[in-house]
């Protein structure tokens, strides 16, 4: 009775004293996740960037009212989320009816029990319409761009999803620039857009993305140029220094900072800073006449 | 001429017996099923999965997304998700342990001695658990119209209706499988897994079957083609994306069509398992 007794009191001792070693080199270990907030990041670790991804493009699924490719359909035309793809203007939504065809008659008679039409979240499921409706064969393309209001109110459906994958995974950029997008033009919500944005440039410091984004929401949404003109031209320096060298460099958002400042300077009758940007634009844009035109135009109105 | 009367009296005494035997054995399943659903309530099982799914959906709505009230389709989703998965692991748990149980506890044999078949003794396992999936369902599915309805203020009655009847046929396969496979099987354990793990399988991969062998050379296209015909096509019952994205209606008949498609792959399992248990020793 008392050597089983004598053995657990021991046994309790080195426990408790090897506890009291460990803990302090624990609380130091860079690898530690009890300083953690998030439940997710302590539950799964440097694993949930793998979710992340994925959870982003449940975002991109909603937006389609739940009409998605699978890994094993024909994902051509929805390699980018078509959520980040509609931020820009000039996004033409062309994908094609990914099911195509039914292949046999389980195909056909399954395709009645899951969405098989495109449609957009916010807009009107029309029952005269045809099954199988293929998406650029009978679309008015014009008319899906967001409209505040009538769709915004449906839109904020994939919020979950963006904050979730963002919760994922803090350093993937695009989460929070595609979420806030959506939340100043849709739902209207620039300060939960510019407070997301903010969060974002706390995990990824002086990202260029970033910070062209929060730039949009200063002279879009609050009137404010002077600290729109502060954040672009944060940006397009943070830009040159970390992009400029690489061979794939994001020169999209590079463009848009330049043309953006470009613009607000003309505003603003600063001619010749306006000319300095669109010089650097011009050596990168596609359309390289448009801005000979334009700064053409501002020679003009600079001259005195 | 006088000897055309006693056949027909003769005819008419079996016609008088045969129906008190079919109302008899009617009565038999009934008694049975009963039996089975009032295993399922007293058994925890479904009270753990109901407070489970009716937690995390709670949690879950409780979150505040960029301080937006009527997010919605995410709660459906998850809730949906979760009544699936508990009523997969209920049917195929409570089906799985008919059999053997009747066997551990040897009741099997006073059950076969008095006047019930093998044939009414599966029938009755079957109608049993398919009804308490159904009961089960419907307190899971109005919990989930009660989340819905709160934050939707609409309640579209009639494609829960398609989505409940549909689910609860999807159910009656599986169990009307699990009944066979706990025939067929040595422990419930096993059953559940392999029950669990095919019906899974089937869910997921069901529907790329076709797309998976035409990237296959022969021999294997033939056989991925063979087993995509062959299973029962449960993914198809599985209309969660319409109801989470408010779809319209599945047209009437298309329904009907699915239901009788159910019906047609549960009687083929029950038969081959009413086939295989009349050839089994019950000891």
């Amino acid at each position: 009775m008392t050597t089983p007794l004598l053995s657990l009191t021991l046994l309790a001792t080195l426990a408790f004293s090897l506890a009291t070693s460990l803990e302090p080199w624990f609380q130091g270990w860079a690898g530690s996740r009890a300083q953690s907030s998030s439940l997710v990041q302590v539950a799964l670790g440097d694993s949930r960037k793998l979710f992340a991804k994925h959870v982003f493009l449940k975002a991109d699924a909603y937006f389609h009212n739940g009409y998605y490719p699978t890994i094993y359909d024909n994902s051509q035309g929805y390699e980018k989320a078509h959520i980040a793809e509609d931020m820009h203007a000039s996004s033409a939504e062309s994908e094609p009816n990914f099911l195509g065809k039914p292949r046999d008659w389980v195909d056909a008679f399954s395709r009645h029990f899951y969405p098989t039409r495109h449609r957009h979240i916010g807009e009107p499921d029309e029952p005269g319409e045809q099954e199988g409706h293929q998406h650029d064969e009978h679309c008015a393309h014009g008319d899906h761009e967001p409209e505040a209001g009538a769709k915004g109110n449906d839109q904020r459906e994939i919020l979950p999803w963006l904050r979730f994958s963002a919760e994922l995974d803090p350093e993937r950029v695009e989460t929070y620039v595609v979420s806030a997008y959506w939340l100043r033009t849709s739902m209207k919500k620039v300060d939960d857009a510019e407070q997301f944005l903010r969060e974002g440039l706390r995990a990824n410091p002086g990202n260029y993305e970033i910070l062209f984004e929060l730039g949009c929401v200063y002279n879009e949404n609050r009137n404010d140029p002077i600290r729109a003109r502060n954040l672009w031209e944060l940006g397009l320096k943070n830009w040159r220094e970390t992009e400029a060298t690489k061979p794939d460099a994001n020169v999209f958002v590079y463009a848009r900072t330049l043309g953006n400042l470009a613009t607000l300077e003309e505003k603003q009758t600063n001619y010749v800073r306006a000319l300095e940007l669109l010089g650097s634009l011009k050596r990168v844009s596609p359309n390289q006449d448009a801005i000979e035109k334009w700064m053409a135009d501002l020679r003009g109105r600079a001259a005195p | 001429m006088t000897t055309a009367n006693p056949p027909a009296e003769t005819c008419r005494l079996p016609e008088a017996l045969a129906r008190p035997a079919g109302a008899s054995s009617w009565t038999n399943i009934c008694a049975i099923a009963g039996v089975v659903i009032k295993e399922m309530y007293r058994r925890k099982d479904f009270y753990v999965l109901f407070v489970l799914t009716a937690l995390i959906t709670l949690v879950m709505g409780s979150v505040s997304i960029f301080n937006e009230q009527g997010i919605v389709r995410y709660l459906k989703e998850i809730c949906l998700f979760l009544i699936w998965g508990s009523s997969l692991v209920i049917v195929i748990t409570t089906t799985a342990r008919q059999i053997p149980a009747e066997r551990e506890n040897r009741t099997l044999f006073p059950l076969l001695a008095k006047p019930v078949t093998r044939h009414q003794l599966i029938l009755g396992k079957f109608l049993g658990c398919w009804l308490a999936s159904g009961v089960a369902l419907l307190i899971f599915y109005a919990f989930f119209g009660m989340v819905a309805g709160a934050r939707e203020h609409h309640w579209p009655v009639l494609n829960y209706f398609q989505a409940i009847t549909l689910h609860w046929f999807m159910l009656g396969i599986v169990c009307a499988l699990t009944l066979l496979g706990s025939i067929v099987f040595a422990a419930p354990s096993s059953n559940t897994t392999i029950t669990l793990v095919v019906t899974v399988g089937i869910l997921l991969l069901g529907r790329h079957l076709n797309k998976v062998a035409l990237r296959l050379s022969e021999p294997g296209q033939t056989v991925v083609y063979i087993f995509y015909y062959a299973i029962p096509h449960l993914e198809i019952f599985d209309v969660r994306d319409l109801i989470v994205h408010n779809w319209g209606l599945i047209s009437w008949p298309i329904w009907a069509a699915g239901l009788a498609y159910a019906a047609v792959y549960a009687a083929l399992f029950l038969s081959a398992a009413c086939l295989r248990f009349r050839r089994q020793a019950v000891n």
